[in-house]
This record gives structure tokens, C-alpha cells and sequence, in this order.
């Protein structure tokens, strides 16, 4: 079966991330950045699947890069972004001219966000590189909570699905870290790997699994109640991992995406893990998630200034198997 | 911060990004961040010359004498008096219990006072770096400010003979039983399993013993050794006072056809000779380390600095390749790599194991062991690892300019040890 994509270009700027809504099987947003986001301004993109491709819903422009972004869980029309400037800035759909809120605490590149899923809980949690993690109300006023621990960037913040006020970070100490907002606390420090961890993802079946992608080209799942082995690594990018993602439709699928410009799919349950690794991109590829309605579509979005949106056969297939 | 730096460090971890690596690590690493007055640092070192067993100026000599002597001396360099120490740890091999008498009998020969405490380690040949762990770490901890690490050995007076007692139901566990592999074997283990040739063992022999003679001629190991006067009896039996202050294994003339002459030492089909091993040998040597901040309180100089460390076990029947393994543990925790570091002191146990190890992490030779190493100066066990450090941060001193050093050594049993120190320039 022919893999069907759809490609929305992105002239100037360079993929950071990209996040599908929970509410609307269709619509993605895109956190994106001029000159590699090493330099200039961000854009953050609402777009739409259409038949035949992807529209532009809607573009606001930020001062400085943006690099990740996250949907609400509570409302379709608001999203959160994180910026280079330290900002957390609230975005409204209906409001093309100005973030509804802007909140700046962090003193450093915010590099993750994330808003938590969990039932009666209606918080954001946002990662910088000035080491700290904070947690924010749905209103992005004062942050609730600031959490300190890590010895270096915090690359990746993650609320866990199952477990109220609890969220994991990845930091460039190696370690990856479980919070309790409630107390405040670090519940757990784990040196995952032997370099920097870029990203982390839960489960969204087993609330105790948590998987890890570090620069050392390894992706780790970890079983929080026994920590000193992971329970699988998988290996096969052959530079940095930026981003992990379980599938929302199996337990032991997840997806990585890397600095060698490819993207793979695994099952970590299986004696040979890897599903299928998919390379059309042509830069590195840092954003990645699944949709939520439509099972195994795929969505990721690279410094080649494009995002695609697609459905691995790898995961369409019945049996998970490779072959096509 | 730079995102471009950043972001290198993701494609090249350990490369462009090196030095924003070990900020990141140095908590991790169990050291203070850099800069604070949290870091351990070495005050001052000293050691004897290390003496021939059995034939040589030490030979009469027992081992807390030659301990004293290097206690005595370092304190009396910095002007510190012994009451500001807050622990003594001595590395021992061969001494009954790693020699816990001796090293307070020591402690009274160098006028030190009783409230100062003073205790033993034995590690095999790391036992002299391991006490210079133990003492950086209980200043890590809080428990001391100022603490000395010393090791010794007198390998005239005491052989590696008696294994203790042990079950009988070792010959049943083959790592166990592997324990008690004669260390030439596993020098022999090494070079037929990895391939070290006989051509390449004695090459690295020639290489440390020209490279000793030299440093001897120049004058370079006379700040860091402390003449020591001790009884000798000579072959008529008739007992004289002699004064040691050049090591004595050094030969100067040792050729690659010399050495290729000799015959394999452990088994007859072997590679391992007198000529390519360690030498059997009598020393001491001591290190005053402190915290930072109370080093500089109490205005003494700050040699180098203690950046991490790293033990890692090894088969034992293959011990040798030791540093292979701990060499890139301890960096990894200073958040370095090989091209980092000017030089290495590995210990010559065997040129089979130091080959190896060197040629596996890819150092380039003119790093290893500037000045010779234990198959020139000798190898008194327990001193070893302490004299290693001592060499190190003279050399890094000598040369004059901010570097990292590391000292490496395998252990009997199957380990292998490793510290980095960072000399911090003039």
C-alpha cells in the first residue's frame, strides 16, 4: 500500500515541534523558528488537514524562536508556546493579533511545554534551559511552582497521563527526573543515560513506563519501580535523539526522531524493536507526535522547513510487522 | 547561553561543547562545581626513591621508616603542622592487615600527635591512589578539611606469597578460581588474547626505561624525592647508614636486543620477561589534600585539583586491561576525553596490559607515562598509586600550563582505577 503524506511547507522557518489537537482529528499547531532557531523570530502555525493536503488556519508571529508547543486540554481554541526568550506565551485561535497571556519567570530558552491531561487537573508544565522546570494555572498567571534539582538544561517536560500532579524531565545532566507538584518534590532521579537526554515520553497504557532519547543515539524505556536496568534500548539512530512519543494506540509502540534526519518506529516488546525507520527529511527533524483520532497518523515537522503527516505502513499493519 | 554551542554538544557530545559538558557533570561526578571552595585539591606530594627489593638501599629498610620519611617531609614543605590534619590514610599491600601498625608506628616516627587519627587500605597496586580517594572523599562529605594519603611498601621484607584463607569451594566458581591466577599468567592472558606481541611489550619497555633515564639525568624526579638515610647491611654483614635519592631500577642502556634476549618469565612459550614487567621494589610516597577552601585559609599552594574518579572491576584473569575500562569511567565523570588529558600515568604492571590499555583508548604514546613508569622505576605496590600522583602533578607543574592528567592502574583480582587531576597553571 502506498503511504499517502501530506507536506506543508514552512518557507524560512525551521521546525521545532508540532503537537496534534486533542479535540479536532484534523488540526495541528507548529512551533517554528527563522535561521534554525538559533537566531531571529518564531512562528507558531495552526494548520488543517484537508483531502488533499494542509492548510495554514492561522500564524502568529513571536520576537524570538519557539520551540515547543502544546494544546490545551480543556478548551480547542487555546494552545501554550515556549520561547527563546524565556516566555511562556498563551494563544487563542480567535485571537489572531496577540497571546492572550505572556509569562515570563524563566531566565533562560524555554524548551518544553505541556499541559496535563489528567481529570480535574488543569495545569502547565513548562522546561527551561536555566535548569528549573514551573508549573503554571490554565491562566498563565504567577507560576504555581518552581522545581529545582536539575544540574543542567531542561530539555524535555512531560505530565504523566495517569498520575495527578506528577510530570518526568530530561535535562543535559543525564538524568531523567520524577516530580511531585503537590509536594514539590523530586520523587525519583535516574541516570538514564551516560549524556544528555533530549526528550522523554509516559506511557499512556502503563503508568509506571517512561521512555528516554538521548544524545548518545539510544532511546531507553524504564520501568519507574525498577530503575537500575532499562527495560529496553533501543538503538539504531546514528546521531542525537530529539524527540520520543508513545503511540496512543498501543502499549509498546513509541516513535523517535533524530539529528540523522530520520524517523523511527519501534516495539519495544519485540526481540527486534525496530518497526521501520522513515527518512524524508533532509535536515534534523525535531518535532513529532501521533494523532490522537486517527489511529498510527503520524505527524513531524524538521529544519527542511516542512511538517508531513503521514501513516507508516510499519503501524497500519495489522500485525505491527516491518515488511510492507 | 549559546544555543549554537547547544546544539553542537548534541552532534558532537564531548567535542565543541566539552567544557559545557563538565559543568554539567561535575555534580554528577560527586565533585564540587568548579571554582567553589568545595573542590578537594592536592596541597603538596613527596616520595622516596624507589629502591631495588631485596638488593637495594631499602632492602634493611622497614616500611614505616620510609613512611615517615615522606610524611615528615610534605607537612614540613608547606609549614603545616601535623594537629591540622583531620585523618591519615595509608595504602598498604604486604603488610599483616595493609600494614595498620606499621602506618601508626609511622605516625609517631614523624612526631605527628596521637589525636590525629590514622587508618589503612589496601587495594591491591591502587592502594595508594585509593587512599587518596578516601581522604577526598571524607572532605567531600564535611567530616575534614585537611587530610594526608599515603602509600607504602616494602616488598624486601614481605612477598606476595600468602593467599589467607579462603573456602575450598572456590575451585568451583571459575571467576573465584581465576583470582588466583599468578599475575604473570594474566599478563600472559592478555597478550594472547589481545594480541600483544613480544616485539611490542619489549618496544614499550625500552620506550619507559629511556624515557626514566632521561628525566633521571635532567634532574627532573629530584623536587619530588626525599633522600632517606637508612641501615644497610652489606654482603660481609657489616651494617652502614646509606642515603637513597635516585630510583634504581632505571637503566639507562636497555636496548630492544637486550631486551629481547631474555627469556619468558612465566610460562615457557610466554612473552612476559623481567625485562617487560614491573620491578620488584620498595618505596613511599605522600599526598596532602585538602578542601579548597580551607587550603586557601590556611594560605597553602594548590597543586592540582581532584576532578573525578573511577574503580570498575575487570575479569580477573585478565585484570591487566584495568585501565582500559576505569580511564574511560573517570573521564566520562569529569565530562572529558582523551584528547583533554596531556598526560597519562598508567602503571606498568605489565607492557602487555599497558599496550593494551593504551593502544585501546587510542592514547596517543608520547602521552603515556612521560617520565617511565614502573617497568623503569619499579612497582612498591602499595606505594604505587600515591608515587603515580605525585610524578603526574610534578610533570603538569614542570610543564608549566593549565592541563589534565590522569593516573590509571589495574588491580589484582580484576579491577582497574582512575583519577583525573587538573593542574591549574602557574
Amino acid at each position: 500500500m502506498m503511504m499517502t503524506m501530506k507536506v506543508f511547507q514552512t518557507p524560512a522557518r525551521h521546525g521545532y515541534a508540532v503537537e496534534a489537537s486533542p479535540f479536532l482529528p484534523s488540526r495541528a499547531a507548529c512551533a517554528a523558528s527563522q535561521f534554525y532557531g538559533i537566531t531571529g523570530s518564531g512562528s507558531l502555525l495552526v494548520l488543517d488537514q484537508t483531502d488533499t493536503g494542509v492548510v495554514l488556519v492561522r500564524s502568529w508571529a513571536w520576537g524570538d524562536g519557539l520551540f515547543d508547543v502544546a494544546w490545551s486540554e480543556a478548551n480547542e481554541h487555546v494552545l501554550v508556546a515556549g520561547g527563546g526568550d524565556g516566555s511562556l506565551q498563551l494563544w487563542d485561535t480567535a485571537n489572531q493579533h496577540a497571546p492572550l497571556r505572556v509569562a515570563k519567570e524563566h531566565t533562560q530558552e524555554v524548551y518544553a511545554v505541556d499541559w496535563s491531561q489528567t481529570r480535574g487537573e488543569n495545569l502547565i508544565v513548562s522546561g527551561s534551559w536555566d535548569g528549573t522546570a514551573r508549573v503554571w494555572d490554565l491562566t498563565l498567571s504567577a507560576s504555581l511552582s518552581t522545581l529545582r534539582g536539575h544540574e543542567g538544561v531542561v530539555y524535555s517536560t512531560i505530565w504523566s497521563p495517569h498520575i495527578p500532579a506528577c510530570f518526568a524531565s530530561a535535562s543535559g545532566d543525564g538524568t531523567l527526573r520524577i516530580w511531585d507538584v503537590k509536594a514539590a518534590a523530586c520523587r525519583l532521579a535516574i541516570p538514564a543515560h551516560k549524556a544528555e537526554i533530549l526528550s522523554c515520553d509516559w506511557c499512556k497504557y502503563d503508568q509506571n513506563i517512561v521512555a528516554t532519547g538521548s544524545v548518545d543515539c539510544s532511546v531507553c524505556v524504564w520501568d519507574l519501580r525498577n530503575v537500575r536496568q532499562p527495560v529496553s534500548q533501543l538503538l539504531g539512530h546514528t546521531y542525537a535523539i530529539r524527540r520520543v512519543k508513545f503511540s496512543p494506540f498501543s502499549q509498546t509502540v513509541l516513535a523517535s526522531c533524530s539529528y540523522d534526519f530520520s524517523v523511527r518506529f519501534w516495539d519495544f516488546s519485540r526481540k527486534q524493536p525496530l518497526l521501520d525507520s522513515v527518512e524524508h527529511h533532509s535536515e534534523f527533524v525535531c518535532g513529532l507526535d501521533f494523532n490522537l483520532h486517527v489511529p498510527n497518523q503520524v505527524l513531524d515537522c524538521s529544519w527542511d522547513e516542512t511538517v508531513k503527516i503521514y501513516s507508516p505502513a510499519c503501524l497500519s499493519a495489522g500485525t505491527n510487522t516491518a515488511a510492507p | 547561553m549559546n544555543r549554537l554551542k547547544i546544539i553542537s554538544g548534541h552532534l558532537c557530545p564531548g567535542g565543541t561543547s566539552s567544557e559545557l559538558r563538565r559543568d554539567l557533570r561535575s555534580s554528577e561526578a560527586g565533585s564540587a562545581a568548579r571554582g567553589s571552595g568545595e573542590e578537594v585539591v592536592v596541597v603538596h606530594g613527596r616520595r622516596t626513591a624507589i629502591g631495588k627489593a631485596k638488593r637495594g638501599g631499602f632492602k634493611d629498610a622497614t616500611p614505616d621508616e620510609l613512611l615517615s620519611a615522606v610524611m615528615t617531609a610534605v607537612l614540613t614543605d608547606v609549614g603545616l603542622k601535623p594537629d591540622k590534619l583531620g585523618d591519615i590514610c595509608v595504602g598498604n599491600v604486604l603488610q599483616p592487615g595493609a600494614g595498620v601498625l606499621m602506618a601508626r608506628v609511622a605516625h609517631f616516627l614523624s612526631g605527628f600527635p596521637e589525636t590525629v587519627p590514622v587508618y589503612t587500605v589496601n587495594r591491591q597496586c591502587s592502594s595508594g591512589l585509593q587512599a587518596i580517594l578516601n581522604i577526598a572523599g571524607t572532605i567531600r562529605s564535611g567530616t575534614i578539611d585537611l587530610g594526608l594519603a599515603c602509600g607504602v611498601e616494602s616488598m624486601s621484607l614481605r612477598s606476595m606469597t600468602d593467599p589467607g584463607d579462603l573456602s575450598s569451594s572456590l575451585t568451583e566458581n571459575p571467576k573465584a578460581r581465576d583470582c588466583l591466577v599468578p599475575m604473570g599468567i594474566t599478563s600472559e592472558n592478555v597478550a594472547e588474547r589481545y594480541g600483544v606481541s613480544r616485539e611490542k611489550q619489549d618496544a614499550f619497555a625500552v620506550s619507559s626505561q629511556n624515557k626514566a633515564a632521561r628525566a633521571q639525568n635532567s634532574g627532573r624526579f629530584d623536587p619530588e624525592i626525599v633522600p632517606v638515610t637508612v641501615r644497610f647491611l652489606d654482603d660481609t654483614g657489616a651494617e652502614r647508614q646509606v642515603t637513597v635519592s635516585k630510583d634504581e631500577g632505571v637503566r639507562p642502556g636497555t636496548t630492544l636486543a637486550g631486551l629481547s634476549k631474555l627469556r619468558p618469565a612465566f610460562k615457557p612459550d610466554g612473552t612476559t620477561t623481567a625485562g617487560n614487567s614491573s620491578q620488584v621494589s620498595d618505596g613511599a610516597a605522600a599526598v596532602l589534600l585538602g578542601r579548597r577552601s580551607a587550603v586557601e585559609a590556611l594560605g597553602l599552594p594548590v597543586l592540582g585539583v581532584l576532578r573525578s574518579s573511577a574503580v570498575v572491576g575487570v575479569p580477573p584473569d585478565v585484570m591487566g586491561i584495568g585501565p582500559a575500562f576505569a580511564i574511560p569511567e573517570a573521564l566520562w565523570r569529569a565530562g572529558l576525553s582523551v584528547d583533554d588529558v596531556d598526560v597519562f600515568e598508567i602503571n606498568e604492571a605489565f607492557a602487555s596490559q599497558a599496550v593494551y590499555c593504551v593502544e585501546k583508548l587510542g592514547i596517543p604514546p608520547e602521552k603515556v607515562n612521560p617520565n617511565g613508569g614502573a617497568i623503569a622505576l619499579g612497582h612498591p605496590l602499595g606505594c604505587t598509586g600515591a608515587r603515580q600522583v605525585v610524578t603526574l602533578l610534578n610533570e603538569l607543574r614542570r610543564r608549566g600550563q593549565r592541563a589534565y592528567g590522569v593516573v590509571s592502574m589495574c588491580i589484582g583480582t580484576g579491577m582497574g582505577a582512575a583519577a583525573v587531576f587538573e593542574y591549574l597553571g602557574p
